[in-house]
């Protein structure tokens, strides 16, 4: 791996009052890849992804996009280099039809293109429908239709298998893949699931009470003493990386 | 031009309804996260409620011309009475104003309006039946206290004294029950975070309750002894020292016990050392100090920075 | 026609619906129209009684000078938006509403106690460009077709779909790329200076101005014009304004009750009719033709 990385983290903390969520993070995810994040509940998952895309700003250490710093943008000049995210709690614009989220997420008043991007995700036909009426795998795929929208170099992915059913999880991967193939994307994805990563993701981290405790191939990671003892150690309710799909 | 001892015991005085008025907003603040409007009119109601609880009149302008109690209560029954009577009548702004939003799960403007709406139809209706006159409660009503100290040449009034009294008794419990006690804890942990809250067997709705009615109560205090203090100035009165206490609230630190304390004294004493020729900027310094604190501190002078959850 | 003042008093309040509705569409609550529409109102009073040059031969003040005071007074509105909302759009949540209450508190205080703004009488006697309602009909109705043909092309635009993003997600949409920061200036400041024009038109046609015109019953009774037309389309805000404004004058006999009624619709219409009458449900409903439709609809 000598070429730069598109995105790396150097020794990233954040502490919220007595809380460390973060403490010292570091790796780096190079272009094309799809980079898991996996960790027990309160590992500090989700506010990495904050602090990545100018939603939180990291107590101390560096976050560089192409080699340049990037912590402290705020959330918009983020999104406009290239990285565009979707939420754990699904964050979409309700009053808002379905065409008009993804124009939000285009920036600009394009409805053939919006039109693409819905139908990426079997969603033409629901374009003028407003996004509160949608059911809940529908939801999920808009705001991934919306996140896509401003064609980013990365995309983050917030434990996008969420409620979903076991089809919709085998259906989201292959589209993951598909995606990240056809549009050159580099993928960052929390996720619960673990027997999902394992077969998804080329590279993994794994995060536990703010630290990075392993970081490798699916393989490497699962059979790390440190990450087995996390999770059977009882830190959280997520299921070990033993159990297999 | 007063005295430094005769500024710092009006600002002091001042500066502790102030600082009850922020306590209310933070109390109902903590716990659903939006300020409740209708905290003026509470005010307004508790003084009108005193009023007639000493065996005031109502004036010749109101609907209820002439009509009073027939009997005439001690001022702390009828203060402590009309505190009751705030209470309630703020579980009904709960009621109507907000818990149906919070059953549907509504935006926070939205309480903005709601409550903002509360306060306006109860105002009114005081005006309605009290007349847009302002009354004064009797001199005598704290019966044979003096009326007036003299200390080293400031004049402390009987009533500033009663007013600092309660509000530091009011302070002192309400500090101390919210660490100390399964309630008070209970409402912190509302506070923090109202899912775990449930989840650990605590009725956040209950909880809910229980600080628009401590919130009312304050609210009902204040205006009764405000109302004896410096008379009750028409059915608005409340209204501005609600606005004022918004101001106080910010300065303070939305949600900041402590801060609304410190928020309450530093406008009160300032506008205590407004010079005389100037007073009538007076009711410009709370607002002022609101516009600094932003600038400044955002956060005001003793909250936490948010943590945003997403 | 009935009484040509009265519709001229609707169309002020229809301009004022759409001033609160500029911000409420991006989630932001300012209760500081009524102050703006003061400032604005002030501006015209004192440059067309204090400066002596004026109005001094013509029966009728000079239109000129009445496009002058329209520029000063969006200017100045403008100049106050960016000095509130700057430090206060910043900030999450509610305190655009407290900082606006601040605004017109402290407008307040100010105007009573200088002399030079006629301190609580006001100024009288402010010079009339138009020698009957209609000139101001003509005038209001203008800028209210302005205004609503505006906020038309706003919901089909990028920036008015900005501005509903914020309203609905204020942090998906900066995760979205939306400057919800500059999105919610502009939508504060155009609601400064729409509440400002209307001012200085207000000014003249009630030939007296003063500081109650900003007082927390305007407060509540513009925000009322919204919550009961609805502030998900610009429509609404108007149909308030209008319908709002005539009733306390054609029901008369309401009286002293007239505030007890806002305060019930600002209390009860978000709870009953939480997008307020004008919805696109009663748009798609309505018999109109399919173009209209279309195009009111966002």
């Amino acid at each position: 791996m000598s070429l730069a990385p598109l995105l790396e983290l150097r020794d990233v903390s954040r502490r919220f009052g007595g809380l460390q969520a973060l403490d010292g993070v570091s790796f780096a995810l190079q272009a094309g890849e799809i980079f898991g994040l996996i960790g027990p509940n309160g590992a500090g998952k989700t506010t990495l992804f904050n602090v990545i895309t100018g939603v939180t700003r990291p107590s101390s250490g560096q976050v560089l996009w192409k080699e340049a710093a990037i912590e402290g943008l705020p959330p918009h000049r983020i999104h406009r280099l290239g990285l565009a995210r979707t939420f754990q709690n699904l964050r979409l614009f309700d009053s808002l039809s379905c065409l008009d989220n993804v124009q939000v997420g285009l920036g600009r008043s394009d409805r053939r293109r919006a039109l693409e991007l819905l139908a990426l995700f079997g969603l033409q036909d629901r374009a003028a429908e407003a996004a509160a009426g949608l059911a809940y795998g529908d939801r999920r795929r808009l705001e991934m239709a919306r996140a896509l929208a401003s064609s980013p170099q990365l995309l983050l992915l917030d434990e996008p298998a969420a409620g979903l059913n076991p089809t919709e999880k085998q259906e989201l991967s292959s589209v993951i893949r598909r995606l990240a193939a056809e549009l050159r994307l580099t993928v960052l994805i929390i996720e619960h699931h673990v027997p999902l990563m394992m077969q998804l993701c080329d590279r993994l981290a794994v995060l536990n009470f703010g630290r990075r405790i392993a970081l490798g191939r699916p393989e490497q990671v699962r059979h790390d003493p440190l990450v087995i003892e996390a999770y059977l150690g009882g830190a959280g309710g997520d299921p070990p990386p033993e159990v297999s799909p | 031009m007063d005295t430094l001892l005769q500024i710092l015991v009006n600002g002091i005085s001042v500066g502790a309804v102030y600082a009850l008025f922020a306590l209310g907003y933070t109390l109902v603040f903590s716990v659903l996260g939006v300020i409740n409007f209708a905290h003026g009119a509470l005010f307004t109601l508790g003084a009108y409620l005193t009023y007639l609880g000493v065996g005031g009149a109502v004036g010749s302008n109101g609907a209820l011309a002439g009509w009073a109690l027939p009997l005439a209560l001690p001022f702390p029954v009828a203060l402590l009475l009309a505190g009751a009577g705030c209470a309630l009548a703020n579980l009904l702004v709960e009621a109507i104003a907000f818990r149906p939003l919070r059953r549907r799960g509504a935006e926070p403007l939205l309480y903005l309006i709601t409550s903002l709406g509360a306060g306006v139809v109860l105002v009114n209706l005081l005006q309605i039946a009290f007349g847009a006159e302002g009354y004064a409660l009797p001199a005598d009503a704290l019966g044979d206290l003096p009326p007036v100290l003299s200390l080293a040449g400031a004049r402390i009034r009987s009533v500033q004294l009663l007013l600092l009294l309660v509000c530091a008794v009011v302070m002192a419990v309400l500090t101390v029950w919210l660490e100390r006690s399964r309630g008070g804890r209970a409402l912190q942990a509302v506070s923090e975070d109202a899912v775990t809250a449930r989840l650990l067997g605590i009725d956040s709705d209950a909880m809910v309750r229980l600080s628009f009615a401590l919130s009312g109560l304050l609210a009902g205090l204040s205006g009764g002894l405000v109302g004896l203090s410096v008379s009750i100035a028409g059915p608005y009165f409340g209204i501005v020292y609600g606005l004022k206490g918004l101001g106080v609230l910010v300065l303070g630190g939305l949600g900041s016990v402590p801060g609304a304390l410190l928020g309450g004294l530093v406008v009160g004493l300032a506008e205590a050392a407004v010079p005389g020729d100037l007073s009538g900027l007076k009711d410009a310094v709370a607002f002022a100090f609101l516009f600094a604190i932003l600038l400044l501190r955002p956060q005001g002078l003793l909250g936490r920075p948010p943590i945003s959850k997403v | 026609m009935p009484d040509g003042s009265l519709l001229v008093q609707m169309l002020i309040g229809a301009l004022l619906g759409l001033s609160v509705y500029l911000p409420l569409a991006a989630g932001q609550l300012s209760l500081a129209t009524p102050g703006f529409m003061t400032v604005g109102g002030y501006v015209a009073a004192l440059l067309s009684t204090r400066v002596a040059a004026l109005g001094g031969a013509e029966p009728l003040y000079p239109l000129p000078w009445l496009l002058l005071e329209l520029v000063l007074a969006a200017v100045i509105a403008l100049a106050l938006a960016l000095v509130v909302g700057l430090p206060v759009l910043r900030l999450r949540g509610i305190y655009l509403a407290i900082a606006t209450i601040a605004l017109n508190e402290i407008l307040r205080v100010l105007l009573l106690n200088s002399s030079w703004t006629g301190g609580a009488v006001g100024i009288f006697a402010i010079p009339q460009p138009f020698g009957d309602p209609l000139g101001y009909l003509a005038a209001l109705l203008l800028l209210l077709l302005l205004a609503g043909a505006a906020c038309q092309v706003l919901a089909g635009h990028p920036l008015g779909r900005a501005m509903a993003a914020v309203r609905d997600d204020e942090l998906a949409a900066s995760c979205s790329g939306v400057d919800s920061f500059r999105v919610k200036l502009l939508a504060f400041g155009a609601s400064a200076v729409l509440a400002a024009l209307t001012g200085v038109l207000a000014a003249h046609f009630f030939n007296t101005w003063n500081a109650r015109q900003g007082s927390f019953d305007a407060s509540i009774t513009t925000l009322a014009f919204v919550v009961f037309g609805g502030s998900r389309l610009w429509l609404g805000p108007v149909l308030g304004g209008l319908v709002l404004t005539a009733l306390p004058e054609l029901l008369r006999p309401v009286g002293d009750l007239r505030l007890v009624v806002f305060g019930a619709v600002i209390l009860l219409g978000p709870l009953l009719f939480p997008q307020g009458v004008v919805t696109p449900a009663l748009l798609q409903r309505l018999p109109l033709p399919a173009g209209w439709r279309r195009r009111l609809l966002p």
